[in-house]
C-alpha cells in the first residue's frame, strides 16, 4: 500500500533528501580535514564539498562563523523540503522541529524570567526552532502572559498544558522544565509516528526509544550530587524508551554509575557504552558513545524506502554532520591536534 | 665648585659642626638603609617581573585549554551561552586581598575561594552534563590561574610604584644631601680653621704685645730699680701696683676679638 | 572580580562562578560582540574600575585593544586589569599594556 502511493506525495522530497545525504562528507574528506592546518586549509577542503559556495566569500575564518553557515545551509535545506512537503509528511516535520522551538522557549522564559528585552533574544533562537507567531512571544512582560501566549500561540500548547501551570514557571529551575516538556515532546512524537505504521513507525520507534533511553541515562548520571531528588528525576524520564519501565525504576533509584551501568547490562545494544569507560577520563566519553550509536541508527534509516523517518535522520545527521566540522576546525583553531580524531564519521 | 653654594645655611660653630656631623652620618646610614631596601625591591621586582612573563604564556596556554572544553561542551550540548548569563546570580567564585610585607612594602595578594551553591549545577541535564561540570572546573582552574597573575601584576605595579620612590629617595640623599652636608662641615671647618688661625695669630700679637709690654716693664722697672736703687729701703708698695696694670686691657682685648667677628 | 569579554569568554567565566549581579541589579560582566558600541564598552570599564567591591577586571585582549588608551591611563594597582586571551583571537604578549612596560623597563 504504502509503496504504492509513497511516491505520489512524497517521492520528489525523498529523492531530494537521498541527494542530500550523499553530499555529506565521507571519511575520506574527513581525513583530510584532519590533516589541515589552519582555517583557511579547513576552508579549501569543504570548497570541494557540498559547503564550497558558503565560505567562499569570507575573508575572516573563525568557527563560531563556520558553524553558523553550516547552520544556515541545514535550514536553508530543510526549509525546501519542508516547503514541498504535503500532509502528513509535513506534519512530521513539524514534529522535528518542535525540539528547537522547546529550547527557544525555554530561552525566551529564561530572558522573561530575568526581565530582559525578549527581542534581543529571537536572534539567538535556533532557526529550526522559529514559528510565526515567536516575535508575539515578546510582547509578554512576566511569566503568566508568557505562558499565556505560549498556549495560544505555539504548538507546543498541549505540552505546556499537561505538565506545567503559570507558577511553576516561575519556580522551577529552567534546566526541570525544558526535561519535562522534552520529555512530553518526545512521548507525543512517538505516539504520532506510531500512527503511520509500516515502516516509519517502526525505524522512528527504534530512533525515539535510543533518544529517550539516552535522556534517562543522561539525567540520571548528570544529577549525581545535585539538588535534583530522585522522585523529581524519575518524573523527567520518558516512558517509551526500551528501559522503561523497569530500567526506569532502577534508575531513578540509582546512586552511581555503577548502578547505572548493572540497569543497561541488560540491554546489548547499551551494555557497549559503559563497556570499559568510566564516565570521565576516557578517551571516548559515554555522550560520544551516545552519538556515535545515533548515528548508526540514523544511518540504517537510510537503508529503507518510503518512509518518513529519513527525514528525521537526514537532519540528525546533519546536524551531527556540522558538530564534526565544527569539532575539527576548533581543534584546529586551538592547536589541539591530539583530540581532533574524536568526531564521529557518519560514512 | 658647585659645591660651596651647595650648603646649609648655618653658624659655623663647633655645636653645628658637630650636629652636621651626626647628621651626615644619619644620612649615611639612611643611605645605606635604603640603598639595601630598594635592591631588596628590585631583586623581588625582577622575580616578579619573570614570573609574570612566564605567567601571560601558561595563560595563554590554560585559557586556551578553558576555551577548547567550552567547544567540547558546545559540540555536545549546543550553545549555553545565554543560558549560563542569565542563570547568574551571586558570585561563587570570590577573591579577597591579603597583605604580603616585603621590605616594609605591603603587596596585596589575591585569594580566592569559594562560596555558595553551584548556580549551573543542572545545566545539560538533559545532555552534555559531564561535559559542562568538566568545562567548569576547566575554567575554575584557569581563573585561579588568573588570580595568581593578578596578584603578580599589582604586585608589578606597586613594586615599580616603591622602587621608583625608593631610587629617587636614594639618589636624593646620594646627590644632594649627603654633599650638601659634606659641603656643610667642608665649610665649617675651614671657617673654624680660619678662626683658628686668626686667633693665633691674635694670640700671637697679644703675646708679643704682652712681651713687649714685660720687656718695656722689666726694661722700666730695672731702670726705676736703678734709678731708685738707693731709695729701695722705701719703696715696696708701689711695686705690687704696677704689674696689675696690663690684666685689664687684656681682657678687654679677648672680648674684642669676639666682637669683631 | 569583573569581566569583559566576548560571548564564549564570558560563558567559559560564568560557569566557574564569577557572575554576580547586586541588589541594584548591576552585572559584574559585559558581553561584546561586533554590534557593542566602542561607547558601552568604556562605560562599562570606567564603571568597573571604581567600583570598590571589584579587584580584578578581566578584559579579552582584542576587546582592550579597542580602548588601549584608557587601559594605558589607569594606572592604579587597584582594580588590577588583566588581559586575557579569547578563543578566535590567541594571545599576544607584545600589545599587552603591563607587559610592555616590563619591556620598557629592561629597556629593550
Amino acid at each position: 500500500m504504502e509503496a504504492l502511493f509513497f511516491n505520489a506525495d512524497d517521492g520528489y522530497i525523498e529523492a531530494i533528501v537521498r541527494g542530500y545525504r550523499s553530499s555529506i562528507l565521507n571519511n575520506t574528506s574527513y581525513i583530510n580535514l584532519t590533516q589541515c592546518e589552519t582555517l583557511e586549509d579547513v576552508k579549501l577542503q569543504l570548497a570541494a564539498s557540498d559547503y564550497g559556495t558558503l565560505l567562499q566569500n569570507e575573508s575572516h575564518l573563525s568557527t563560531s562563523m563556520l558553524a553558523q553557515k553550516c547552520l544556515d545551509k541545514l535550514v536553508q535545506e530543510f526549509e525546501y523540503i519542508r516547503a514541498h512537503a504535503v500532509a502528513p509528511l509535513s506534519q512530521f516535520l513539524d514534529y522535528m522541529t518542535y525540539a528547537y522551538m522547546i529550547d527557544n522557549v525555554i530561552l525566551l522564559i529564561t530572558g522573561t524570567l530575568h526581565e530582559r528585552d525578549t527581542h534581543e533574544l529571537l536572534d539567538r533562537c535556533h532557526p529550526l526552532g522559529v514559528f510565526d507567531s515567536m516575535p508575539a512571544l515578546c510582547v509578554a512582560t512576566n511569566v503568566a502572559e508568557l505562558y499565556n501566549s505560549v498556549l495560544v500561540e505555539t504548538p507546543l500548547a498541549p505540552y505546556f498544558k499537561d505538565c506545567l501551570s503559570a507558577e511553576d514557571l516561575d519556580e522551577m529551575n529552567i534546566e526541570i522544565i525544558r526535561n519535562t516538556l522534552y520529555k512530553a515532546y518526545l512521548e507525543d512524537f512517538y505516539y504520532f509516528s506510531q500512527s503511520f505504521g509500516g515502516p516509519t513507525a517502526e525505524i522512528m520507534s527504534e530512533l525515539l526509544q535510543f533518544e529517550a533511553d539516552r535522556r534517562s541515562l543522561n539525567i540520571t548520571i548528570n544529577s549525581f550530587g545535585t539538588e535534583l531528588t530522585k522522585d523529581d528525576r524519575a518524573k523527567l524520564f520518558p516512558s517509551i524508551g526500551r528501559l522503561y519501565p523497569e530500567g526506569n525504576l532502577k534508575l531513578a533509584k540509582s546512586d552511581d554509575i555503577d548502578q547505572v551501568k548493572a540497569t543497561c547490562d541488560v540491554f546489548l545494544e547499551y551494555r557497549q557504552f559503559f563497556d570499559g569507560s568510566s564516565s570521565t577520563g576516557a578517551s571516548k566519553t559515554l555522550e560520544d558513545r551516545f552519538f556515535e550509536y545515533e548515528v548508526h541508527l540514523n544511518k540504517k534509516s537510510f537503508q529503507q524506502q518510503f518512509h518518513y523517518a529519513l527525514f528525521y535522520s537526514f537532519l540528525k545527521l546533519k546536524e551531527q554532520e556540522i558538530r564534526n566540522i565544527v569539532w575539527i576546525s576548533e581543534c584546529i583553531s586551538q592547536g589541539q591536534k591530539e583530540r581532533i580524531n574524536n568526531y564521529i564519521p557518519i560514512f | 665648585m658647585s659645591g660651596t653654594s651647595n650648603r646649609l645655611a648655618v653658624f659655623p660653630t663647633r655645636m653645628t659642626l658637630s650636629v652636621m656631623k651626626q647628621k651626615l652620618k644619619g644620612a649615611q646610614t639612611g643611605h645605606s638603609l635604603l640603598k639595601r631596601k630598594s635592591e631588596a625591591l628590585t631583586k623581588r621586582f625582577r622575580d616578579i617581573v619573570k614570573k609574570i612573563d612566564d605567567a601571560k604564556r601558561l595563560m595563554g596556554k590554560v585559557m586556551q585549554v578553558a576555551s577548547f572544553s567550552l567547544a567540547e561542551v558546545t559540540y555536545i550540548t549546543g550553545d549555553i551561552g545565554y543560558q549560563v548569563q542569565e542563570s547568574v546570580k551571586n558570585a561563587q567564585f570570590r577573591v579577597r586581598a591579603k597583605q604580603e610585607n616585603v621590605s616594609g612594602v605591603m603587596l596585596p595578594a589575591f585569594e580566592s575561594y569559594q562560596e555558595g551553591t553551584n548556580a549551573n549545577e543542572l545545566t545539560g541535564l538533559g545532555r552534555g552534563g559531564q561535559q559542562v561540570q568538566r568545562c567548569k572546573e576547566t575554567y575554575i582552574k584557569a581563573v585561579e590561574t588568573l588570580v595568581e597573575l593578578a596578584s603578580l601584576q599589582t604586585a608589578f605595579v606597586i613594586l615599580d610604584e616603591v622602587i621608583k620612590l625608593t631610587n629617587r629617595r636614594v639618589n636624593a640623599i646620594e646627590h644632594i644631601i649627603i654633599p650638601r652636608y659634606e659641603n656643610t662641615i667642608k665649610f665649617i671647618l675651614s671657617e673654624l680653621d680660619e678662626q683658628d688661625r686668626e686667633e693665633f695669630f691674635r694670640l700671637k700679637k697679644v703675646q708679643g704685645k704682652k712681651k713687649e709690654a714685660a720687656a718695656r716693664d722689666t726694661l722700666e722697672r730695672e731702670s726705676r730699680q736703678a734709678a731708685e736703687g738707693k731709695k729701695v729701703r722705701e719703696g715696696g708698695a708701689t711695686e705690687s701696683v704696677n704689674p696689675s696694670l696690663p690684666q685689664p686691657s687684656d681682657l678687654l682685648g679677648g672680648d674684642d676679638e669676639d666682637v669683631i667677628f | 572580580m569583573a569581566a569583559i569579554g566576548d560571548e564564549d569568554s564570558i560563558t567559559g567565566l560564568l560557569l566557574a562562578g564569577i557572575g554576580h549581579i547586586d541588589s541594584h541589579q548591576r552585572k559584574n560582566f559585559l558581553v561584546v560582540d561586533a554590534k557593542t558600541p566602542l561607547a558601552a564598552v568604556e562605560d562599562a570599564f570606567n564603571e568597573f574600575t571604581k567600583r570598590k567591591d571589584i579587584a580584578i577586571i578581566l578584559i579579552n585582549q582584542h576587546i582592550a585593544e579597542e580602548i588601549r588608551p584608557l587601559i594605558d591611563e589607569h594606572d592604579q594597582a587597584f582594580p588590577t586589569i588583566l588581559e586575557i586571551p579569547s578563543k578566535d583571537h590567541p594571545y599576544d604578549p607584545e600589545k599587552d599594556s603591563v607587559l610592555k612596560r616590563v619591556r620598557r623597563l629592561f629597556g629593550e
